[in-house]
């Protein structure tokens, strides 16, 4: 309790000016509180929000086919848990001794999951039956989390860790053809998915294929064959010169004209690769900023040892390179998730476009500040998450941090 | 304790014949120089900062190209054609001054990287000669650490280790005690002197005269990018033949 009053003290009342600052933000930021608190429990009309929220979520999918929505989330749940268990049973190989199947800050996300798990569907006003699935997810993650940590540690452990860099594409595969159709299962065109599943479509798309693009792009501006270099670097100084929109709109009308009738791809695939093309040319200069920083004598020593310069960059100078790029390529791709609102404009209904479409409607007029503060709170957990993957990679990957 | 000296009709491991190497700025950085290593020899290079000897060094092994000239690495003669590239650097090893570990591969895998993908050779008998290689060199309980949580000695203990690994026939040394804390010079030098007992052909450029005195079977002194003299280390540092080495031998003994 003593200790408790003097860490007050030092903190927040060591000086005049300490107490009167500290007051004054208390104050403020208090009544903020208040202020936000009485407009969202008797002010806002969250109505908008719990009538649309299939909307939001998935646009205009059709509703007897979201059962493979449904799988796909559950299968994203089932292996997002299984690998974590995988990294935890099996920490970094100089680590080995000091590992624990659940460390100190895993309890926390744990615990920080499932409380959002369980009251985060409820405040958004989900039916019963939501509700309930989004409970089972949320608990066949934590189930996989826990079987995969138990079961992995040892030789099968390390086997199953060495499947994930293949499993997590084919998953992506899979779900994308269960999300599309096809083969048997009726199809759903592009410009019926909506929402949140547009958005993270849109998104991890272009993140997945920007990132070889941009590490080509980046290459090919530090090689030594005078075409490629100045090919790339003309390509990456135009892309990073024009902004986003102007680009948007140039691919939905020139891609038209350019390819002949019925091969140009939808206006969703459209948009999608002008989305990649964009962040290739910014991820190019994260990745060039790496190799920079990679010294000369990797190369060489590299060289010596008899690795041809194709072996060299692949196995010592990429590696490093990526690993210093990782915080600046893991900023252009929260921006890229960001970036997929414009798409909007050109008349895709993504999270930002369905929310307008919803606005439009006179039955919820005047409910802006409720749909925008829901597309802010939905966004912001999809770069949280970003960011906190990209911080246990970082740390995983860096082996000079003792911690 | 003096090296053995090498079977007099030892093959020629290195034979460099009038090697003149110009940078791209003009400047003549190797001026026809000559050097013939036996297999076995230890061969000392030495000279002051910028006399060419690191270059020197570095051309053996095709890490610096060379205009005039002639360069024959146990039969193979370097030229430009990849692939005769390649087969050289197999056979020649190379240490740095600045260690060059990689250091997002653990201390075993640096060993075993190049053995794996170059020689193409199963990876259970690699680690298995990694870790002898290791135990030789003094660290095989660091194994399974990152270079970064080494020290200076321990970690170009490796490099010299992580050379051995592709069992190369020639080793060249690039100043590989200059970058060390003195404590740590002699655990290097060390290691360096067992190999040379056991019959590696090795050039080392190093100010080391200890080194020099006690292992090398010739000591090479260049400068301005010329062989200045060549001479048996008991005969270079008692009674050079050459003004330039005495002056040099003034300034460093």
């Amino acid at each position: 309790m003593a200790g408790l009053l003097r860490r007050l003290r030092r903190d927040y009342f060591a000086n005049p000016l300490d107490a009167a600052l500290s007051i004054t933000l208390g104050l403020l930021l208090t009544a903020a509180l208040l202020a936000g608190l009485r407009w969202a429990l008797s002010q806002a009309q969250w109505a908008v929000i719990q009538v649309n929220a299939t909307l939001f979520a998935v646009g205009r999918y059709p509703l007897e086919q979201q059962w493979r929505l449904w799988l796909v989330t559950a299968l994203l749940a089932a292996a997002s848990g299984s690998s974590w268990g995988l990294l935890r049973a099996l920490p970094r190989r100089d680590r080995r001794r000091e590992a624990q199947l659940w460390p100190g800050n895993d309890r926390i996300a744990v615990a920080g999951f499932a409380a959002l798990a369980l009251v985060l569907p409820a405040l958004l006003g989900l039916s019963l039956p939501l509700q309930l699935r989004w409970w089972l997810i949320s608990a066949l993650l934590l189930a996989a989390r826990w079987v995969c940590g138990r079961w992995g540690q040892g030789r099968r452990g390390r086997q199953a860790l060495r499947l994930l860099p293949l499993a997590w594409p084919c998953l992506y595969l899979f779900g994308l053809g269960l999300i599309a159709g096809g083969l048997g299962l009726i199809a759903v065109p592009p410009n019926e998915w909506g929402g949140l599943l547009l958005t993270l479509v849109q998104a991890s798309l272009a993140i997945l294929l920007c990132f070889p693009l941009g590490v080509l792009l980046a290459l090919g501006r530090r090689s030594t064959l005078p075409l490629l270099r100045w090919s790339s670097v003309l390509y990456i100084e135009f892309i990073r010169g024009a902004p986003l929109i102007t680009l948007l709109f140039l691919g939905q009308n020139i891609l038209g004209f350019l390819l002949p009738g019925g091969v140009a791809p939808e206006r969703v695939w459209r948009a999608a690769l002008v989305l990649t093309l964009f962040a290739a040319a910014y991820l190019a200069e994260a990745v060039r900023a790496g190799l920079a920083a990679v010294p000369r004598g990797q190369l060489e020593a590299a060289r010596s040892l008899g690795l041809s310069t194709a072996q060299a960059l692949a196995r010592v100078v990429l590696p490093q390179a990526i690993r210093t790029a990782v915080p600046a390529m893991v900023g252009q791709f929260i921006s890229l998730l960001q970036d997929t609102t414009l798409l909007s404009l050109i008349g895709l209904l993504e999270l930002l476009g369905s929310a307008r479409t919803v606005m439009a409607n006179p039955a919820f007029l005047g409910r802006n500040a409720e749909v925008y503060l829901t597309l802010a709170v939905l966004f912001w957990c999809c770069c949280a998450a970003l960011g906190l993957g990209s911080r246990a990679l970082e740390r995983r990957l860096n082996p000079n941090t003792t911690a | 304790m003096m090296t053995s000296p090498p079977p007099s009709a030892a093959p020629l491991m290195i034979e460099a014949r009038a090697v003149h190497k110009w940078y791209p700025n003009g400047f003549h950085a190797l001026r026809g120089c000559d050097l013939r290593v036996a297999r076995g020899e230890v061969v000392v290079i030495m000279g002051p900062s910028g006399s060419g000897k690191s270059t020197f060094l570095r051309t053996f092994n095709a890490l610096e190209d060379f205009q005039q000239g002639s360069i024959v690495i146990d039969g193979i003669p370097l030229c430009d054609d990849l692939r005769q590239i390649d087969a050289i650097r197999r056979e020649v090893g190379m240490v740095f001054q600045q260690f060059n570990l990689f250091p997002h591969l653990t201390v075993l895998q640096n060993l075993t990287l190049a053995p794996v993908l170059v020689r193409r050779r199963p990876r259970d008998e690699v680690e298995a000669q990694a870790r002898r290689l290791l135990e030789r060199v003094g660290i095989a309980e660091q194994a399974d650490k990152f270079p970064g949580q080494l020290s200076g000695g321990q970690q170009q203990r490796v490099a010299i280790a992580r050379s051995l690994c592709m069992e190369p026939r020639i080793l060249l040394f690039d100043e590989p005690t200059s970058a060390l804390d003195p404590e740590m010079v002699r655990e290097v030098l060390d290691v360096m002197q067992t190999l040379a007992r056991d019959g590696m052909t090795m050039v080392v450029v190093t100010h080391e005269v200890g080194f020099a005195r006690q292992v090398a079977h010739r000591v090479v002194l260049m400068a301005d990018g010329e062989v200045v003299e060549e001479a048996p280390p008991q005969q270079f540092f008692t009674a050079p033949a050459q003004d330039r080495s005495r002056r040099f031998l003034e300034q460093i003994l």
